[in-house]
């Protein structure tokens, strides 16, 4: 049981820096998960908690002690690496038991806890077995184990299930909100994967080019993305963006132009922006409407290619007036084909407008 | 399973057996020979492959097993070949074990441990290995002479300075160790950091049980050279009963006399540690020790 502290955390290799003054507080019992692209940071920032990399400059408190100068093992801390490295010339009990070993636990008390750690994976079958002899799933499950056991205040998980198949990975998702459930334990999580960052986490910290972009629970940042970012990562697929030119700005709302001369209104407040500033109109896939009819405030293009997933289909139509293309999630009944025409609608209240430093202008709605 | 084969490729198979067959015989054509020369009655280094006639009296030289003289007296041989034999063991298990130790541990600093000076070192290392020892021969006599009047148990004539001198020739054994480090994973060590292990413990209990099998190959690389070096050997050693086996082997062949029966007899003997000890290595010299500590 234990909360995190980071106070204007940095962390330089060499001349480059990586983490530009992190600031972050994690309550006791949170499940925080770090997303980002890769390359942002996030692992390092994982790795800087868990004492593998010196800190720079900044603090870091787990449970109210500072930690920057303790070694991984004093921090109450377990780390589930991505690769598992589980000791490949110890069985799986043994894995597990390495650490109470180390600290001098006696045979009995260790041996109790890595059967107790074993039910909770359900891995009792395989404590005779070496890492060898297991499949992705289950050497996962025995990294998993092996950080139970250790009975941490705080759990970091560093993309452990990237190396897993798509069907593995969402039955190991399930299992670990199971076992926050039952452990209650803070847990910080770092993945690329924005799906696993919203089934996961009680908030999310997206965190780009070594900085944070935002935290907050995952619908608030989907429905409240702070900026172009956090907007274009959060979300499959990926938010719509189209350029545009403010027309008007009113307390009811703002009136842009579209690049091929459409204006439409979105419930953002653009007031104190001049008239004609560009600014970038985000719109997510379920909430753009293709219709075959005309009708206020819609935009004429067409459909490149219409996918069929059964239960939804998906249009990627051609940006109006421009060059790039939209995606339109739409129910399975819409008659839309591949090579049709269209008419794009954007409902005001759905539509979110981003400054030219690609901040979220107000909302309104 | 059998992949169909062109008709061609038949008479290719046959090329590559008869090739094949032909490369054997050479390599042990040399060895067959040096049997058959032990065999022989008298020292001579030409004649059939397979002797007429069978003599063990150059074994029984080797052996120290005493044979009748020409009056019919016993006369035991006047070399203690067995003696050097042993000799040549001990220096080679101490030395390879010792070199095993120090290549095992800088090898770990050079592949994991960031420190001032590591490119300049290393390189420097594997220059000076480029250089033959040879070169160095009266320094390191000149070294062993000068240690020998401040310990005299490292001085000249003795095992120990042998044991020193083989020792120092570890840069290539530190290159390959650090080579093998360098496939294994760090996130292992990071692991058992965050279980609690110090740095020795991480290098003992997790890395050095995956390096086993190059562990091995080194210690065998090691004890051969420690077996078959002269150079050093004849310069550092002196009294007829503290020679290794290479360097005593000397005194069969002086251009008055040339014993090659007995120098054959010997040279085999020095072949039996080197098989034993690779025997008894390749246990553990297997592959895939570290399968199974990633996703794989």
């Amino acid at each position: 049981m234990a909360n995190l502290q980071l106070k204007a955390l940095r962390k330089s290799f060499g001349d480059v820096e990586i983490l530009h003054g992190i600031e972050l507080e994690i309550q006791d019992g949170e499940f925080i998960v770090f997303v980002g692209p890769s390359g942002c940071g996030k692992s390092t920032l994982l790795r800087c908690i868990a004492g593998l990399e010196e800190i720079t400059s900044g603090e870091l408190f787990i449970g109210g002690q500072p930690m920057n100068e303790v070694p991984p093992s004093k921090r109450g801390i377990a780390m589930v690496f991505q690769s598992y490295a589980l000791y490949p010339h110890m069985t799986v009990a043994e894995n597990m038991a390495f650490g109470l070993k180390l600290a001098g636990v006696s045979k009995t008390e260790s041996t109790a806890a890595v059967l107790r750690a074993a039910q909770i994976l359900q891995i009792e079958p395989l404590l005779d077995r070496r890492p060898k002899a297991l499949s992705g799933g289950q050497r996962q499950r025995v990294a998993i184990g092996r950080a139970i056991v250790r009975k941490p205040g705080v759990f970091l998980f560093d993309e452990p299930l990237s190396n897993l198949d798509a069907g593995l990975r969402v039955q190991m998702r399930v299992e670990l909100t199971r076992l926050h459930k039952d452990l209650a334990t803070t847990m910080v999580y770092v993945t690329h994967d924005q799906v696993e960052a919203m089934t996961l986490a009680n908030r999310i910290v997206v965190i780009n080019q070594g900085r944070i972009e935002q935290v907050g629970a995952p619908l608030e940042l989907y429905h409240h993305p702070a900026n172009r970012f956090v907007a274009g990562f959060i979300g499959s697929p990926k938010m719509n963006f189209l350029p545009c030119a403010l027309v008007s700005a009113t307390e009811a709302g703002a009136r842009v132009r579209l690049e091929d001369g459409t204006v439409l209104s979105a419930g953002a407040d653009a007031r104190g922006l001049a008239e004609g500033t560009p600014l970038t109109l985000g719109i997510r896939p379920e909430r753009l409407l293709a219709d075959m009819v005309m009708g206020e405030g819609t935009a004429k293009t067409s459909v490149i290619v219409a996918e069929h997933l059964g239960d939804t289909v998906f249009l990627y139509v051609q940006s109006p007036g421009g060059t790039g293309q939209l995606t339109v999630k739409a129910q399975p009944e819409n008659p839309l084909r591949t090579g049709d025409e269209t008419h794009l609608h954007f409902p005001a209240k759905h539509c979110l407008l981003f400054g030219p430093d690609d901040q979220t202008l107000p909302r309104l709605s | 399973m059998a992949i169909v084969i062109d008709k061609s490729q038949r008479w290719r198979l046959l090329a590559a057996h008869a090739f094949l067959i032909l490369l054997c015989a050479l390599v042990i054509f040399p060895l067959v020979m040096v049997v058959s020369i032990s065999l022989r009655p008298g020292n001579f280094a030409t004649g059939t492959l397979i002797p007429e006639t069978i003599s063990l009296e150059h074994w029984r030289f080797a052996l120290g097993i005493p044979s009748p003289g020409p009056d019919g007296q016993m006369i035991k041989p006047d070399l203690p070949v067995l003696l050097w034999l042993w000799n040549s063991v001990k220096v080679a298990t101490i030395s390879a074990t010792l070199a095993l130790f120090l290549s095992t541990t800088a090898a770990y600093a050079f592949a994991r441990m960031k420190f001032v000076g590591k490119k300049a070192a290393l390189l420097g290392l594997m220059l000076m290995q480029m250089f033959p020892t040879v070169l160095a021969l009266i320094a390191i006599h000149a070294i062993f002479s000068r240690i020998g009047h401040v310990f005299p148990l490292f001085g000249v004539d003795s095992h120990w300075a042998l044991v020193l001198a083989y020792s120092g020739g570890i840069a290539l054994h530190i290159w390959t160790i650090k080579g093998f480090y360098e496939t294994i994973p760090a996130e292992i060590e990071e692991a058992a950091t965050v279980d609690g292990a110090t740095p020795w413990q991480a290098f003992w209990r997790v890395l050095l049980p995956m390096a086993l099998p190059i562990l091995m190959v080194i210690f065998l690389l090691a004890f051969i050279g420690a077996i078959i070096e002269y150079p050093q050997a004849s310069i550092l050693l002196r009294s007829q009963d503290k020679l290794t086996l290479a360097a005593g082997m000397k005194q069969f062949l002086y251009p008055q006399k040339y014993l090659w029966g007995d120098f054959a007899a010997a040279a085999i003997l020095s072949g039996l540690p080197i098989s034993i000890v690779f025997i008894l290595a390749q246990r553990w010299m297997i592959s895939g020790l570290t399968s199974g500590a990633n996703k794989g």
